[in-house]
């Protein structure tokens, strides 16, 4: 699945994140009523009770220039995974050269001052641990998993890629051609062409609505002076996190972290502020049909805006969304189970610094899209519209909370989230408040959630794949669709049209 | 995927990964965290293997079934996969879906793969719930009660996963080339999601016949891994698994033998969506219980894991040829095959990837790997595998599979020695050994603006190698296996 995407092959981790297990739950569900014991063997046994549990905790120092410690210790399995965070990613990209914060991500790790692309590549290979960088919205992460034996040669590298990247022209010139046809390739996908477009419906202008990877355009257009510049700007001691976690205790890791970033200079010049809330382009929701013909299935997706991660909401939005998504969802009640229309269909609420986006989505043949994106849009309606019953909720809290607990058992998961926490700013007690606070949302909360956040009166509608397959049952609801051919799309601007013309 | 169950593709190669590289060895450079593990045959012969390990209040289940996709009845190419969605139907004791309200519903989850030569179910529950699961997992290998509307929309499921997995993405008919045209006799020839024709004729009565025929305790194995009580275990293993009768009849297992390749083969493939241009080169390679299956998976370490291997560095980082450049030494029980895909960097042609790609196979045979190259592996391989062991699922998953496809529930310890073991003529040998011309296969994954040959999709320029009824579907394929 993963394997085309990756340049290289990956074979043992393709299947990794799918494999999740359990860390634990402090909630107690019985089952329902219907289905408790009579007879041994023609009901399940009942749960035994529950066992209680601990999540590790973060201690922290910040270094004299401004550099953040963070530090979680496990020991269960002899493996360090190091993220070096930089508070930053695609949304100070300017338009004009969208793509270059991912750019820069990736450059780093293909010279210093001390090492070649190659060079890099091969010292932390030998470790045995890959050296990643990932570039996203808000923060940009660069990180190492190895055996906790390699840790300090591991960290070396680490630091020496964020620190003194060189950026030499036939790097820049190889990497743009390399990104150029990676979006080439992810460009023949119906799902990602439509998350493209949803950005832009949702965000218009703004710097949520570009390409993270950026657009053929855009990334022609970027000069060797960006990147410096980019670089001088963002990756500074007090514009970044340090987090270590996993079979390292606390001293040993700052004292990793003085040794290897100690000496990392802080600059004279204050850090650039931040760019603030950007209003959202449109309030007028778009129904856009991207025509790609050769599309073996469409993608739906309604989007709309949701909510930023510091929203006094947040753990309402999750219980909201944790009712629509997820395999025993409704989305996929709706449209997998009771209608065998998709593989899955699921939503994401995402959140981010400043208001992120809410989608709603499944694949489905060419001939449901208009079926299934109706489908989808009710559910979201619906949410707002009668309370969800406790039978209901309970499970979807558990959910919740499952995920949460089971994504802090792998020690990238842990610092992942950890890493998280730190960019948003938020205080590293949430984890040990958050099953509470699960608990505590009701079919209340998650109704006027609904009510407020996820409105389907302002909720766009994009599909991509063969058009003539379901655009007469699109077109009978929604006469004003915009109707794209895939050969004329262009995310550069929200008008997602290389020329202007009538449908 | 975001979506458990959208997510659940599990490549046969990764599974056995994990088997082949792992155990203590006082040699290694870190010590590899011993299963700990018990193993036992109830009369009516289910295997059960079970660890204890308290780090977490939760608990891994694992019924492995030694039924795949090579399995598939004649004419249903597909069903031992559709047939482990049906799984999730409803049985004497439970409605449709119950298995989401025990998992779930109480914060665990569940899934299940298929692969051409297992079919695997697991959950991760609260710890509290394993007697709940194991009656659960009981239940449905005593019987299947399914009814025709949720059979015939579980079948429109797969029907869109096969469109997802394979018609959506740009190379997924590239995959299912791969599987599909590597071999020409064993079953494996079938890639494990079939054809929609094959999965449209598939009937309720083929789902009884099935169950009847491989889900039987002595064709299954039972894994627990997680927080429990070992007697506890046993107590519920004896009251809800062991009273299951084994049948009489015996097991049907596949006895076809593969035949060598005797001379290269090649395809042409055009098709919708391609972005890029692609190619695929094949190998026939023997069984994972071949002792050339370590050495092999070395080889595809160095040939292609990370940026610093010999593919990424020539391919793709030296000459700017290919867009990306993958190995895959795809492991099975009775033949296996090891596969290059390459996907081409714009403006490039196939037939200088090609040359380019046999040339750094031409290089890994003439001369022995350096013993950089062969630690570096090494430590790949071991990163890899902790890392799979961090999880109760990750560590059932690896005893069960040394269990039931290499046949010794050992090896889960013992595998790293093997590893560790290879040696820099190891890796030659088996390179010169089976990286012959005669023994290649090779696929052109074109654009359909690239076609000259009016003729139909697929030109092969040695058809009398074809079988009558390997005829291409219109769409695509996958390779490994197949999730829920």
């Amino acid at each position: 699945m993963k394997a085309l995407k990756l340049r290289v092959c990956d074979f043992a981790t393709t299947w990794l994140p799918q494999v999740l297990s359990l860390v634990s739950l402090t909630l107690c569900l019985s089952i329902p009523a219907a289905v408790r014991a009579q007879t041994p063997q023609a009901t399940p046994p009942p749960p035994a009770p529950p066992r209680s549990v601990q999540f590790p905790k973060p201690v922290e120092k910040t270094l004299p220039n401004g550099l953040r410690v963070i530090v979680i210790e496990r020991a269960s399995t002899p493996l360090i995974t190091a993220q070096l965070v930089i508070k930053n990613g695609g949304e100070v990209d300017p338009p004009e050269v969208a793509g270059l914060s991912n750019m820069v991500g990736d450059l780093i790790t293909k010279g210093t001052e001390k090492r070649s692309a190659t060079q890099i590549a091969e010292a932390v290979e030998a470790l045995g641990g890959s050296l990643y960088s990932s570039t996203r919205w808000d923060s940009t992460r660069v990180g190492v998993d190895v055996m906790s034996s390699k840790i300090g040669p591991a960290v070396d590298i680490l630091a020496d890629v964020v620190r003194r990247p060189t950026f030499k022209d036939d790097e820049i010139e190889r990497l743009r051609q390399q990104t150029l046809d990676d979006l080439t390739v992810e460009l023949g996908e119906p799902g990602s062409i439509a998350r493209y477009v949803a950005a832009r419906v949702i965000f218009g202008d703004a710097p949520y609505g570009q390409p993270l990877a950026g657009t053929p355009e855009s990334i022609a257009r970027i000069s060797r002076d960006d990147f410096l510049k980019y670089h001088r700007r963002w990756y500074r001691p007090d514009n970044a996190i340090l987090v270590l976690g996993g079979d390292i205790k606390a001293r040993e890791a700052f004292a990793l972290a003085e040794r290897y970033f100690g000496d990392w200079k802080k600059p004279a010049e204050p850090l650039p502020p931040l760019p603030g809330p950007k209003p959202v382009a449109s309030a007028e929701p778009r129904v856009v049909v991207v025509d790609k013909a050769d599309a073996g299935q469409a993608a739906v997706l309604v989007a709309r805006t949701g909510i930023d991660r510091n929203d006094p909401d947040y753990f309402r939005g999750l219980v909201a969304n944790s009712v629509l998504s997820g395999y025993s969802g409704r989305l996929n009640q709706e449209i997998r189970i009771k209608r065998g229309l998709s593989y899955g269909a699921g939503s994401s609420l995402d959140t981010r610094r400043n208001v992120g986006p809410f989608i709603a989505s499944a694949q489905t043949k060419n001939q449901s899209a208009a079926q299934v994106a109706e489908l989808l849009l009710g559910e979201v309606s619906r949410l707002a519209t009668a309370p969800v019953p406790d039978i209901e909720l309970n499970p979807r809290k558990a959910v919740v909370v499952g995920n949460f607990a089971r994504n802090l058992e792998t020690t990238a998961g842990l610092v992942a989230q950890v890493a998280t926490l730190a960019v948003y700013g938020i205080s590293f007690d949430e984890i040990n408040r958050y099953i509470g606070n699960v608990q505590s949302i009701t079919a209340g909360d998650v109704q006027r959630f609904a009510g407020s956040h996820l409105d389907a009166r302002g909720t766009s509608i994009v599909i991509v794949g063969n058009a003539k397959e379901f655009l007469p049952d699109l077109r009978k609801k929604y006469p004003q669709v915009e109707v794209i051919p895939i050969s004329e799309l262009d995310l550069n601007t929200a008008l997602l049209r290389k020329k202007q013309q009538t449908n | 995927m975001k979506q458990r169950k959208l997510g659940a593709l599990f490549l046969l190669s990764a599974v056995l990964l994990i088997s082949s590289v792992c155990a203590t060895d006082a040699n290694a450079q870190v010590a590899m965290p011993r299963i700990n593990f018990q193993q036992k045959t109830l009369p009516n012969g289910l295997r059960v293997l079970s660890a204890v390990d308290h780090s977490s209040p939760t608990v891994a289940i694992q019924v492995w079934y030694h039924v795949g996709s090579k399995d598939d009845p004649p004419g249903r190419s597909g069903f031992a996969h559709l047939f482990e969605h049906i799984m999730f139907k409803a049985t004497k004791n439970m409605k449709s879906e119950m298995m989401d309200r025990l998992t779930e519903d109480v914060g665990g989850f569940n899934n299940a793969f298929t692969n051409p030569d297992v079919t695997v179910y697991y959950e991760v529950v609260p710890s509290n719930y394993l007697e709940t699961l194991l009656w659960a997992e009981a239940d449905r290998l005593s019987g299947l009660t399914v009814d025709e509307p949720n059979f015939k929309s579980e079948r429109s499921v797969v029907e869109e996963e096969y469109r997802q997995s394979y018609l959506a993405p740009p190379y997924g008919m590239l995959e299912y080339l791969i599987e599909q045209q590597s071999f020409t006799t064993h079953p494996y020839k079938r890639p494990t999601i079939g054809s929609i024709e094959d999965l449209e004729a598939a009937s309720l009565e083929n789902v009884r016949a099935f169950h009847e025929t491989f889900y039987r305790p002595d064709n299954a194995t039972l894994v627990v891994v997680g927080d429990f009580d070992p007697k506890q275990l046993d107590a519920w293993v004896a009251r809800y698994l062991a009273p299951i009768p084994k049948p009489a009849i015996p097991l049907p297992r596949v006895n076809i033998k593969e035949p060598e390749r005797t001379a290269e083969r090649r395809i042409t493939h055009h098709a919708a969506n391609v972005p890029l241009p692609a190619i695929a080169i094949t190998y026939l390679t023997p069984s994972e219980k071949s002792p050339d299956a370590e050495p092999l998976q070395v080889a595809a370490t160095i040939l292609a894991q990370g940026e610093s291997s010999r593919l990424y560095r020539s391919l793709i980082y030296d000459q700017q040829i290919a867009q990306s450049a993958d190995a895959t030494p795809d492991l099975r029980e009775d033949a296996s095959v090891f596969y290059f895909n390459v996907v081409l960097a714009s403006g490039k042609k196939p037939e200088d990837v090609e040359r380019a790609l046999l040339a750094e196979i031409t290089k890994i045979q003439d001369a022995p790997v350096s013993a950089a190259e062969l630690d570096k592996a090494k430590n790949q391989l071991v990163t890899n595998e902790l890392r799979q062991r961090e999880t109760s699922n990750g560590k059932a998953l690896a005893l069960a599979s040394s269990a039931v496809l290499l046949g010794d529930p050992n090896r889960v310890n013992t595998d790293l020695a093997r590893l560790q073991a290879v040696t820099a003529a190891d890796v030659q040998r088996v390179m010169k050994k089976y990286f012959t011309p005669a023994n290649r296969l090779v696929i052109y994954y074109l654009p359909e603006a690239a076609k000259t040959s009016p003729t139909g999709a697929t030109t092969d320029h040695r058809r009398e190698q074809q079988r009558g009824s390997s005829a291409l579907p219109a769409t695509s394929g996958q390779r490994g296996g197949q999730g829920k």
